[in-house]
């Protein structure tokens, strides 16, 4: 539901007229809600608002059809990351036609600012945005969220995905901004991986 | 000496300097493949192409030497086209696989196709010609696709090691390097085929999917596996020693080190490190801080007197040792440094490249400072006939010599100070807890009398404090301070002090280190055997 504008007029006199006029909003919404369930307000969390198909919401590592991680321990996301909230550890795969992946693939949710830059600076997809973005839980240990839950959360279909390469168009002021980061503060660019025989 | 202009800036160089050389000496880098300032030649990768007034084509800078007048052009048009269509030539079948790469970030392929804008290959990748890829050779990863086959490995092989390991095999397209029968690499130099290499061919093993260089912080320092100091960066992350590099330096070590000096980074970052001083107690160690550890010693020095004794370490700096050496002159005690002759195996090598046999950086430091003095076997004698009541040794490699273990437990009070743990501590009544090399700033002597300057490149854990700081804190405890709070002021005191250092300071030793003139007092049979 969209939520609509009101206008106020601030150049009321004092007096009684505008109290009650104001109770006559209340009690309009009250009535509105009641009986003709007009509510601005919704059931979270049992309903949520939907959001733009390119939300930055909490971060999926997306798999191949093996269902190992696209992810190739570049450390491209957690160069550029301005939050440096990525950590990452590679490791050797040598029965696969790439031989680098992440052993460890870590992103602590509560330094993360959510700027997008990681899937901008990302040259496999390994790394998208979902749209969820209630982000809850009873310590700060949970909220560093590691490889496997990263992972898994590609079978989130309630939220669908949020901001993901396909979406953006290379000329868009954030792609532009996490590579000149990348080019202009490390020197590199990320590019195609390669693959073996 | 002729006498050129290159890009508008006008050098003399020497007769014979190739054009390369005379702009590297510019500051002006001609991209390159194949060149290397420490091996020969190869002119093969034709990426140095420079455009040379009056002469009709494009020149190799690399092989072109620099005559009178020479007017040379590196970013003109025609140069920088050339460059551009080399680099196609070289991308064809590079795979371009950066992400996977560890070369990414420290290649020339990448910085160079980058400046170009090449940033796409112009052939599909299932149309590239695949060679191996993966191939474990022991210290090295071969990956064939990435190499430009610039001859750099095969070079040095050829010259540096002399075990020509590399050779190309096939012909065209399908040329890839390769060693014979794919046997792993042997000899003791194979880190520095990663290093020559310009690309991600040939990798270290040890490096492998560590970390990406550009995350790396390098510290100038010196390798202190032997008498020859080596001249290294320390590549260091967040206070973690990731790996040694060697640094050029064409009077000491070219561009090379040996593989075992490269693996003494893993001797830092252990847990094994000792980080709080411990004393003795009745029935077991007690940890006590380095303040109280250092009382305790000074009160047995007090006591013991001249019947004391001090084995300094060839394993510390110029600066530990001074400090060391003004300790032990404060109580009139004995005084000397390691067991056995330290003049005999100084300058002997064990193999043809770098290493030699005294595996201590600084020998011949010690040997300045004059700290072999009463003779170490005159102390051990002293120790097992009983009239040395306190012993302080600068490192706990001596108490692992079964001939010293004996002497040892003669003496009632024996002070170490140890970087590791080991059983040998056991021995001791006092353990302080020391930095390690890469830890503080000194320097160290090599064998050629070369000066040489480590800088502090990782905290020390814990309380461990640099072996001076801790001989400075026991001279004030004995009411006669160093006089200095830093190692660059324990250095000016030193070599105020000590004969053929005179003048010296750590502005003077610089980067890459500050001979001495030969020492006279040297024994001729030490001439004899460099």
């Amino acid at each position: 539901m969209a939520a609509s504008v009101v206008t106020v007029d601030r150049n009321l006199k004092p007096g009684v007229t505008p109290i009650l006029k104001g109770f006559g909003v209340t009690l309009k919404a009250f009535f509105d809600s009641l009986f003709r369930r007009k509510a601005s307000t919704i059931e979270f969390p049992e309903k949520k608002r939907s959001v733009s198909s390119r939300y930055r919401g909490i971060h999926v590592l997306t798999e191949r059809e093996d269902g190992t991680p696209k992810c190739v321990a570049c450390y491209m996301c957690a160069t550029v990351c301005p939050a440096e909230c990525i950590y990452i550890e590679a490791g050797e795969r040598p029965e696969a036609t790439i031989e680098k992946y992440p052993t460890r693939f870590e992103i602590d949710l509560l330094r993360c600012v959510y700027c997008g830059f990681c899937v901008d600076a990302c040259p496999e997809e390994a790394i998208i945005m979902s749209r969820e973005n209630d982000l809850v839980g009873t310590s700060r240990a949970e909220l560093i969220i590691d490889r496997d839950r990263l992972m898994a959360r590609n079978e989130l279909v309630e939220h669908g995905t949020g901001y993901r390469p396909a979406d953006h168009d290379v000329r868009r002021p954030v792609r532009i901004a996490a590579l000149e980061r990348l080019k202009a503060e490390h020197g590199i660019v990320p590019g195609m991986p390669g693959t073996r025989s | 000496m002729p006498k050129c202009t290159i890009d508008g800036r006008e050098i003399e160089v020497p007769a014979g300097t190739t054009v390369i050389r005379a702009a590297e000496e510019l500051g002006i880098r001609i991209p390159r493949f194949c060149w290397h300032p420490d091996l020969p030649v190869d002119g093969n990768c034709r990426m140095c192409q420079v455009e040379v007034e009056k002469m009709p084509k494009l020149q190799i800078a690399c092989n072109t030497q620099v005559t009178e007048g020479m007017v040379v052009h590196t970013k003109s048009e025609k140069a920088k086209e050339a460059q551009r269509a080399t680099l196609e030539f070289l991308l064809i079948n590079h795979p371009i696989d950066c992400p996977v790469c560890d070369q990414a970030g420290e290649c020339y392929l990448q910085d160079q196709y980058m400046d170009h804008g090449l940033y796409g290959s112009k052939v599909e990748l299932e149309d590239k010609v695949r060679k191996r890829k993966l191939v474990d050779l022991g210290p090295i990863m071969l990956d064939a696709e990435r190499c430009v086959l610039c001859s750099r490995c095969i070079r040095f092989e050829r010259e540096v090691t002399g075990t020509n390991l590399f050779e190309f095999v096939n012909r065209g397209d399908h040329t890839q390097i390769s060693t014979f029968e794919g046997r792993p690499i042997d000899h003791e130099y194979a880190g520095n085929l990663a290093d020559v290499c310009p690309v991600g061919a040939l990798l270290s093993h040890d490096f492998r999917f560590k970390m990406r260089v550009w995350f790396l912080k390098e510290h100038e320092s010196v390798c202190p596996g032997c008498s020859t100091g080596c001249n290294v960066f320390v590549d260091e992350r967040d206070g973690e020693v990731q790996r040694l590099r060697p640094r050029r330096n064409a009077d000491v070590n070219r561009s090379w080190m040996c593989d075992p000096g490269r693996a003494l980074y893993k001797e830092i970052g252990v847990t094994s490190r000792v980080s709080g001083a411990r004393v003795r107690g009745p029935s077991s160690w007690e940890g006590v801080t380095v303040a109280a550890a250092l009382d305790r010693v000074a009160a047995a020095l007090k006591q013991a007197g001249s019947a004391s004794a001090f084995l300094a370490s060839p394993q510390g700096t110029n600066e530990d040792v001074f400090a060391f050496k003004a300790l032990a002159e404060a109580g009139g005690a004995k005084l000397d440094f390691r067991v056995g002759d330290p003049q005999k195996r100084l300058r002997e090598r064990i193999d043809r490249v770098l290493q030699r046999a005294d595996r201590n950086p600084n020998t011949q430091g010690c040997l300045d400072l004059g700290v072999g003095r009463d003779g170490v076997d005159a102390i051990l004698a002293a120790c097992r006939s009983g009239r040395i009541e306190a012993l302080v040794l600068q490192g706990p490699e001596i108490l692992r010599v079964p001939e010293v273990v004996d002497a040892v437990a003669k003496v009632p009070f024996v002070a170490v100070m140890a970087t590791h743990e080991g059983p040998e501590l056991d021995r001791a009544t006092v353990v302080l807890p020391a930095a390690l090399w890469a830890e503080a700033e000194g320097t160290f002597t090599n064998c050629d009398r070369r000066v040489q300057r480590l800088r502090a490149a990782v905290p020390p854990p814990g309380d461990a404090a640099p072996r001076w700081e801790l001989a400075a804190g026991l001279l004030l405890r004995l009411g006669r301070p160093l006089g200095a709070a830093t190692a660059r002021e324990v250095f000016s005191l030193l070599a105020k002090a000590t004969r053929g250092y005179a003048g010296l300071d750590y502005r003077a030793v610089g980067g890459t280190g500050r001979p001495l003139p030969p020492d006279e007092s040297a024994s001729p049979a030490q001439e004899a055997r460099a």
